[in-house]
């Protein structure tokens, strides 16, 4: 099946273009032009209209226990009209939302290994998109005590490549580390350099520790940190901490927003997101996604337990989940983010500075961290905030004049051309998560491509795109799915020592009296064809 | 011996398959009840349902509802059977049917020896309203600390143990005050508590009433519940339609989008009221019966030693998973949704299988099978 995409203006940084072109797709390949006089079997008029690679996104929690129990928490957010609500979608309705945007892998980032086969069941479920997880770990009992009894960095690469070979996943995340452990024993803060109780390791300790080993085992994906305090004033140092802490070592920093509070002004907080986003434009291997804050209802969903049972008695509507897991538990905090308060217009400052102060487009990465800072429905209209400053403009205008006074927003002027958003939501995503044959239109990428007509209005422009490709197969057209397919979930296949399986299974069964089968991912649990796609290792 | 049959009669499982079709075609509000099943099995239900314009609930969506009423109105505290058997100092047991609820709960839970680096010395385990000797615990591997009262006062004695732990006056109970005292100090005493419960036999309020407790001690101290959910796989059943539709079981898809009440598309009241006309059954882990009055028509996807009051319309026997079939099933011990495999493989179909069967003999030419999540 040889296609055309005629005429477009292609936006594709990773391979230096920006211009008029036509793109060739031959079955699930892009491919250079074929010799002239060739014909296509099928043909698609591009004239006036954007070309890009499918979009990519590295943090959005779409899947698993935390998530499903967020669908069940609150019926009221899509009871009206079925699936209506962003941060509840079914698994279905979450595939479909994501296509319509140009959307074409999505990684749900905070899955629990023992939770790892309800996430890739739900994940199987997702139609058009690919997707992955990211397993977590860095609160467990098996980890703590390797740090414990210093056993080494093999040790611990090796259970990192054990966890992610064990649960299809794609990189290894670390959430609040060690606070949940400490939680347990009745802490209700945890800092950096805060030291778990019964275990004696650190914070920093923890994150380094599976830095090293998320890097030795060779997965393409840095260690995903989630900081400690996330939420609280002055936690802006927290942040620094972690960007410091990298050293020589690529190290991902999730939803950076809800790090960049200082305690100034009249009411103690204040965005600090000029200082975060001068270390991020300084250090090197630092990579960053914002977390962006949009107002409405939303439904807080973390794997980081102590923030959350910290945060419950905000929760809007007044109900919550708190769970102390195996090892990282989580809670689901209902919440809503008002442009009348001024906590949460500060935080949508943040974010946007943020994005506009990072300078470089490869190492800010564009996530709501949905549905927590909002749901992934709200991408376009953060797209017309990053692409548009007049826009900007007008809505700071219509915002509390002493919360936007805590941040330097309204002195930004700096507006996203489509090559810096095609590279913030197409190329570094491919690029940070090893995926080499995505996130660009060169010859060999996989079909995955979005056509959006160039609308002024940035936000009409992204919320429906005119026609999408997945694999070399029209998807979309005119902003409606016209055909469903089951996509595959990315998972990479690190080797490790063979001893580790003995030990796993000897832990397992005296910790959990079932071994480690039971909650063990693989191909024949999930009823599709080819559920699965290997990402190959760093080498 | 027969797989399949027709008013009670032996039938080839392809008369069977077309028989049940044929009914659940022609039904204006077909109802996908029972819901017995395996992870495979309920994906398999849910998406007929989808497609039929169907309503689905599970046998025990009562119970389920009646924690999840709580979480949903109020809000809760909980922790994993593995982390209550390894780091709780103080066990909170509260009512009858705990056993019933989690069989392995002497050897997995009571009788576990915590982690010595959390819990120092002995854990003391209390037991509020247990209308039954400890030996139906299968408790005499540790000392428990019972605190008898009748099994209808309990809503009051919670209350009760709630206002002083809160340090709150509060009235006479069942409980001597003394008794009352000696618990609340206990509980607050504890590093790690856990209570634990069986859905199916407390009240939403009754529930609602200890989560607050553990809210309460929480201000102090560490303190979380175990709830445990009733068999047949319900908490299993629970996710899948919750990632499938959005929603818990006793949800309908009969106006072409999922809407969910518990009231209205509880299957026993859209059976006897006469709203729907037809049943699709199923219980693959036991012969579990319909609880409902009227005589419908029903498919029934069972165990083989199922017996009916009448002869299902349609019966077909299934494997039990986890016996007959491997599957994926909600764990008792991790409370997670685990792989089991199967201890005797037999021929016989799953649930998936036998349903797989009818959506094809459903054929694509109806109106019906128009819904988005036929793909």
């Amino acid at each position: 099946m040889l296609t055309c995409i005629r005429g477009g203006r292609v936006v594709d940084p990773v391979n230096g273009r920006d211009g008029i072109a036509d793109i060739w797709i031959r079955d699930a390949r892009i491919i250079a032009p074929p010799a002239a006089g060739s014909r296509a079997d099928a043909t698609y008029d591009a004239t006036g209209k954007i070309v890009m690679a499918g979009a990519i996104d590295i943090h959005s929690h779409i899947a698993g226990a935390n998530v499903n129990a967020a669908r069940l928490l609150l019926p009221e957010l899509h009871a009206v009209e079925a699936h209506a609500s962003g941060p509840t979608f079914s698994a279905f309705e979450t595939g479909r939302r994501y296509a319509l945007m140009g959307f074409t892998t999505v990684v749900e980032p905070a899955i629990s290994p023992e939770q790892a086969i309800q996430a890739q069941l739900e994940l199987a479920d997702v139609p058009v998109i690919d997707k992955g997880i990211l397993a977590i770990l860095g609160n467990d009992d098996f980890l703590l005590n390797l740090i414990h009894s210093k056993q080494g960095a093999n040790a611990v690469s090796d259970y990192v490549a054990w966890t992610i070979e064990a649960t299809r996943a794609l990189g290894i995340k670390v959430i609040n580390a060690g606070g949940a452990a400490a939680f347990k024993a009745n802490a209700r803060a945890f800092a950096f350099d805060d030291v778990v109780p019964f275990y004696g390791a650190s914070s920093r300790e923890i994150v380094k520790a599976l830095q090293h080993g998320v890097h030795h085992a060779g997965v393409p994906h840095p260690l995903h940190v989630h900081c400690n305090n996330l939420g609280l004033p002055g936690n802006v140092d927290t942040a620094l901490a972690t960007i410091a802490a990298a050293e020589d070592l690529p190290l991902h920093l999730a939803h950076l927003q809800f790090y960049g509070y200082g305690t100034a002004g009249p009411r103690g907080f204040s965005s600090e997101a000029a200082r975060l986003a001068e270390a991020v434009n300084g250090a090197k291997h630092v990579t960053i996604d914002v977390g962006q804050v949009m107002f409405g209802q939303t439904v807080t969903v973390s794997s980081d337990v102590l923030r959350q049972f910290n945060g419950r008695s905000a929760a809007h509507p007044r109900k919550w989940l708190i769970v102390d897991g195996d090892a990282n538990g989580g809670g689901i905090v209902p919440y809503r983010y008002r442009a009348t308060n001024f906590v949460n217009v500060v935080q949508w400052a943040v974010g946007l500075e943020l994005f506009l102060l990072i300078e470089d487009p490869n190492k800010v990465l564009f996530t709501t961290d949905h549905p927590n800072g909002a749901p992934f429905t709200a991408y376009p209209e953060l797209f017309a905030l990053l692409m548009d400053r007049e826009h900007r403009a007008e809505t700071i205008a219509d915002l509390p004049a002493d919360a936007i006074a805590m941040s330097t927003l309204a002195a930004i002027g700096r507006e996203y051309s489509l090559a810096e958003i095609a590279t913030m939501t197409r190329a570094a995503p491919a690029r940070l998560l090893g995926l080499a044959d995505r996130g660009h239109l060169g010859a060999g990428a996989l079909a995955d491509v979005a056509v959006y007509a160039d609308d002024r209005d940035r936000a009409a422009m992204f919320r429906a795109a005119a026609l999408v490709f997945k694999d070399g197969e029209l998807v979309v057209r005119d902003g409606q799915v016209t055909r469903y397919r089951w996509g595959r979930a990315l998972s990479v296949r690190a080797p490790h020592a063979t001893a580790i399986e003995r030990r796993m299974r000897d832990y397992y069964a005296e910790r959990y009296g079932i071994g480690p089968e039971a909650v063990r991912v693989s191909a024949s649990l999930i009823d599709r064809p080819d559920p699965f796609e290997d990402v190959p290792c760093r080498t | 011996m027969a797989d399949a049959w027709i008013e009670g009669r032996p039938a080839a499982m392809d008369a069977a398959v077309a028989e049940a079709a044929k009914l659940l075609a022609a039904s204006r509000l077909p109802v996908v009840a029972g819901l017995g099943t395996d992870v495979a099995g309920a994906r398999a239900a849910v998406a007929l349902a989808q497609r039929i314009g169907g309503v689905v609930d599970h046998m025990h969506a009562g119970a389920v509802l009646r924690e999840l009423d709580v979480v949903r109105t109020a809000g809760l505290i909980v922790t994993t059977p593995s982390e209550a058997a390894l780091r709780a100092d103080t066990l909170l047991l509260v009512g009858p049917g705990l056993a019933a609820a989690w069989p392995e709960i002497a050897h997995a839970l009571l009788g576990r020896a915590p982690d010595r680096r959390w819990v120092a010395g002995r854990r003391r385990v209390h037991w509020v309203c247990p209308g039954a000797p400890a030996s139906s615990l299968g408790a005499e591997v540790v000392s428990i600390e019972r605190v008898g009262t009748d099994p209808t006062h309990l809503k009051a004695v919670l209350g009760a143990l709630r206002a002083r732990i809160a340090g709150r006056p509060c009235g006479r109970t069942a409980l001597s005050p003394q008794a009352l005292e000696d618990l609340a100090a206990a509980l607050t005493a504890a590093r790690f508590g856990v209570a634990v419960w069986a859905n199916a036999a407390l009240d939403a309020l009754a529930i609602e009433m200890l989560g607050g407790i553990i809210n309460d001690l929480n201000a102090t101290t560490r303190f979380c519940g175990l709830p445990l959910g009733p068999s047949d796989n319900a908490q299993g059943v629970l996710q899948v339609c919750g990632w499938m539709s959005g929603f818990p079981m006793r949800t309908s898809f009969a106006r072409g989008v999922a809407e969910h009440d518990p009231w209205r598309f509880d299957a026993r009241r859209l059976i006897d009221s006469g709203e729907s006309e037809c049943v699709l059954w199923i219980s693959a882990y036991r012969a579990a019966q319909p609880d409902w009055e009227r005589d419908v028509p029903m498919i029934a996807l069972t165990v083989p030693d199922a017996g009916f009051r009448r002869p299902p319309r349609v019966r077909i026997t299934v494997g039990r998973p986890g016996v007959d079939h491997d599957g994926i099933e909600c764990s008792l011990a991790r409370g997670a949704l685990c792989a089991v495999a199967a201890t005797r493989k037999s021929p016989a179909l799953s649930v998936a299988q036998a349903i797989a069967r009818i959506t094809s003999a459903l054929g694509s030419g109806e109106a019906a099978a128009q819904r988005t999540a036929s793909c």
